[in-house]
């Protein structure tokens, strides 16, 4: 064990950190602040920082008052408030505000506004949240860096020189940029937890299913999951905590087990994996940070055990053409004649579908409706499709093997660190090499797991290396334990020069 | 092999128009993502058909009558209408 780390071995023994959840919470109830003039602090924040970070693409300022004044009234008439009540948050672009545009950060949404509120948002709002405005992403989802939004990608709070990941880039760069306290992100392929890597922060990717999805708009629909992101793993519990609720209109929810209540348990005696396949091709750094989590671990108490998982090689390829098929077939939707962009000039109805869509959407959407349609059309469906579907069945057969011998499984979230901007329009870019760097988030989402992607060191530039704790189905509880309690012990957490400060 | 054809076929059924002078580069990079995607052939699959990744059964609602959204809010994100319907002109 290096002399620099104290053996930790009870809870009671060391002092914890309160999450920043916990700590706006109770600068409300004790009135060292209002909630209205704290909602002005991240206004004024996102006023100071967004041309920057470019964070959010919608500010929604007017609704965020309204919201926070309500908080006042209830703490001056002494009635007793939530945990999330008055706490700045804010949205991915993708998740449905009534009234409120949402964009997908694409042209052919331009304007549109939800005549809903996603079910997330609903049971916030029950929850009395500020919602200060909605954040930045990769265009429908579709990518690792922000980069292809219409409205140009977000950067990382670290380092205005990098990405901040993707898709989720926004919610990222914002809550790593303390433009908001948390957000809601949604993971496909891991949009969640590869831009809270990224920016140094927490994301969880709950279950399919754990989650609603009602409101969310589609990109892979048997893929996509809604959850938070956050700069404390307490703060992720919390936030789960509120949306993991079985919803009527999503036939595929059924909530989950709260987490918040065992989020501080002994971890002794836990069994945590590794695959040794998920650390191939990984930069060498981020393969030790990781491995330096294990041995913290170890230390708690923990037992590591190495397995392998020959399964993963083929996780990518699998993952790519059912999220395509699914997109293709989701986006069908978009014609230019219910709601957003629409071609002004054309002739016949065939030609005003080509060209609203083939103008509203951007390259790499496009690209992946064309591979979807291809590998969905005659021909080609029994060598991709269907083939992928059984795949996917062997890949989730091979976690559940794993998970007969351990409670967890650690695994790097991403194998590199945030990318350069401009990666993606760079000359010698290969959409391809894009991809793959998908690798070590993508198998959770082909097997329906969920997944926490917590901070654990830092590369030689100073950028935040994240790793990631994949649970069994509906057993969020445990990975946040698990996260929570490595937190609290090596606090690798660091915080940037942006935004407000508590 | 991913054949100038083959783009051509599958822009019309996906309702995209794509340049003539991007027809090469994109035949070149889609062929890039089918090799790829092409690797999953190498692999046998013992598991027989699989359809339901999640083991989820579905989560039935009460099959109730229950108001919708007012014809009017919808057709306010349509870029034109008339008369309580979406409209489409045949050019413009």
């Amino acid at each position: 064990m290096p002399p620099n780390r104290r053996r930790i071995t009870s809870s009671s023994e060391r002092e914890r950190k309160m999450g920043q959840i916990k700590r706006i919470h109770e600068m409300l109830v004790n009135k060292e602040i209002s909630c209205v003039e704290l909602t002005k602090k991240y206004l004024e924040a996102i006023e100071n920082s967004n041309k920057e970070l470019n964070a959010y693409i919608t500010v929604t300022p007017e609704v965020a008052l309204a919201q926070a004044a309500k908080v006042d009234e209830k703490l001056a008439a002494g009635e007793t408030i939530g945990l999330l009540e008055g706490v700045p948050m804010t949205l991915k672009d993708n998740i449905s505000t009534k009234g409120i545009e949402t964009t997908c950060a694409s042209k052919i949404l331009t304007g549109y506004k939800p005549i809903y509120d996603a079910t997330v948002y609903e049971l916030l709002q029950k929850e009395g949240v500020v919602m200060l405005g909605k954040t930045n992403m990769d265009e429908f989802a579709m990518g690792s860096s922000c980069e292809t939004s219409y409205y140009g990608g977000a950067k990382n709070p670290h380092s205005l020189d990098h990405v901040a990941g993707g898709s989720s880039g926004g919610v990222a760069s914002a809550v790593g940029g303390n433009l908001a306290v948390y957000g809601l992100g949604s993971d496909t392929g891991g949009s969640i937890r590869q831009p809270a890597s990224f920016c140094g922060i927490v994301g969880l990717k709950p279950t399919y299913g754990a989650v609603s999805r009602y409101g969310l708009i589609a990109y892979a629909s048997s893929f996509d999951q809604i959850g938070p992101i956050t700069h404390d793993v307490e703060d992720a519990a919390i936030v789960f905590d509120a949306i993991a609720k079985y919803d009527e209109r999503d036939s595929t929810s059924r909530g989950s087990e709260p987490a918040l209540p065992t989020l501080d348990n002994d971890i002794r005696g836990k069994k945590i994996g590794i695959a040794n396949q998920y650390l191939d091709g990984v930069r060498e750094d981020v393969k030790e940070a990781v491995l330096q989590a294990a041995k913290v671990y170890e230390d708690m108490g923990a037992e590591i055990v190495y397995f392998d998982l020959p399964e993963l090689k083929f996780a990518l390829p699998v993952y790519y053409i059912l999220a395509m098929a699914e997109a293709s077939s989701n986006l069908g939707r978009y014609d230019g004649i219910r709601y957003g962009y629409k071609a002004e000039h054309y002739n016949g109805t065939h030609d005003m579908i080509c060209r609203t869509r083939s103008e509203g959407f951007g390259k790499e959407v496009q690209r992946r409706i064309l591979m979807g349609t291809y590998v969905l059309s005659a021909g080609y469906y029994d060598a991709y499709y269907k083939k992928a579907v059984n795949l996917r069945g062997a890949i989730v057969e091979a976690f559940d093997r794993a998970f007969m011998n351990v409670d967890v499984i650690l695994a790097p979230t991403a194998p590199v660190t945030a990318f350069k901007s401009g990666y993606l329009f760079g000359e010698e870019t290969d959409q391809l090499e894009q991809y793959l760097s998908d690798i070590c988030t993508v198998p959770v989402n082909t097997a329906g797991l969920p997944a926490v992607s917590v901070p654990c060191g830092v590369d030689r530039e100073g950028l935040p290396i994240g790793m990631q704790l994949i649970g069994k189905k509906f057993d969020e509880k445990t990975i946040l334990n698990l996260a929570y309690r490595y937190e609290q012990a090596e606090h690798k957490t660091i915080e940037t020069k942006w935004g407000v400060k508590l | 092999m991913v054949t100038r054809e083959d783009i051509e076929n599958i822009a019309l059924l996906s309702k995209l128009f794509v340049d003539e002078k991007d027809l090469d580069s994109l035949t070149e990079e889609m062929q890039k993502i089918v090799s790829f995607a092409d690797t999953i052939n190498s692999v046998e699959v013992k598991s027989g058909d699989f359809d339901n990744i999640n083991n989820l059964s579905n989560a039935f609602r009460k099959d109730e009558v229950k108001e919708s959204y007012p014809v009017g809010e919808i057709l306010k994100n349509a870029p034109e209408q008339a008369e309580d319907h979406f409209l489409v002109r045949k050019r413009a």
